[in-house]
């Protein structure tokens, strides 16, 4: 073990086996933030059922799907990184490591397309943005698009934050001894895997309710 | 390398399901299309945990099954109080 090691653990296997614990506890706590969201979302669309379906037919099936197919293979490549990591292949590691972060560009390229489109179209009521809405139930459309922003924002901005850790992990890359390099990829993988799941729920609760 | 057709198994999967559940989405299931959205999602979270996330072990297990509590709480007492 050099001397940039932790000194906190006897061995590296045990600091990779708390830190993968620390990573599944920070994902249950960010389930939680999510959970209420969703929560909220379930509620309104108990009460509001109709006006939700209407408005949920505004937003593109096509981008949606394609995203979140976007995703999943971001998560595909992802894994792959943890495995070669494993491997102690690093070139391969890194080039999963960038083609991750890329298809997370991709899947927020594509959704600020959608946002551009919904802005276009009236159906952001956000920013002081003119609501425009044609079908039934107006004001209970104006909060399903509310809503839709709101998870798909969060979301968007987790991403980011997935982007920038994996910035930072590539730009670190040489100076870190191999043990770190394996347990930064499994820390950022877990969080981004999650990220994924969080989208694995939203595109069905936001695109598919009673298309 | 037997894990690499693992990873490579998940991945379709997760596009099987996907495809499965937007087509589904367009047919009239009365009813149960959102029952069967939402499986279809669980579904996908559990590959994505396990095959990708490789959730083994007691502690990443119990940090999960905590997790999972306190959300069948938050959704269970609100919907029970309405």
């Amino acid at each position: 073990m050099s001397g940039t090691e932790s000194i906190a653990f006897d061995t590296p296997q045990r600091e990779q086996r708390a830190d993968t614990l620390a990573m599944w506890v920070f994902i249950g706590s960010e389930a939680m933030l999510f959970g209420a969201i969703f929560l909220v979302f379930l509620i309104a669309h108990i009460d509001f059922g109709p006006a939700f379906a209407a408005a949920s037919k505004h937003l593109s099936l096509a981008l949606g799907t394609f995203n979140t197919a976007v995703l999943i293979t971001s998560s595909f490549t992802m894994a792959l990184a943890h495995l070669y990591a494993l491997h102690r292949r690093w070139r391969a590691t890194v080039w999963a490591l960038v083609a991750t972060s890329a298809l997370g560009v991709c899947f927020l390229i594509v959704k600020g397309i959608e946002y551009g489109k919904e802005i276009h179209e009236g159906l952001a009521p956000l920013l002081g943005l003119p609501f425009r809405y044609d079908g039934p139930d107006p004001t209970h459309a104006e909060f399903f698009f509310g809503l839709y922003f709101t998870m798909t924002s969060l979301h968007a901005l987790h991403l980011i934050g997935g982007i920038v850790v994996i910035a930072g992990v590539v730009a670190l890359w040489r100076a870190a001894s191999p043990a770190n390099r394996v347990r930064r990829v499994v820390a950022v993988g877990l969080y981004w895997h999650f990220v994924d799941i969080i989208w694995v729920f939203m595109f069905p609760v936001l695109y598919l309710i009673n298309r | 390398m037997s894990e690499l057709r693992k990873l490579t198994f998940g991945y379709l999967g997760l596009l099987a399901l996907l495809a499965l559940t937007v087509v589904s989405s367009t047919l009239d299931l009365s009813g149960f299309n959102v029952a069967l959205n939402l499986v279809i999602a669980v579904a996908k979270a559990i590959i994505i945990a396990v095959i990708f996330m490789h959730l083994r072990g007691t502690l990443p297990k119990l940090a999960v099954a905590a997790a999972c509590l306190w959300l069948a709480l938050l959704f269970g007492l609100t919907l029970i109080g309405r």
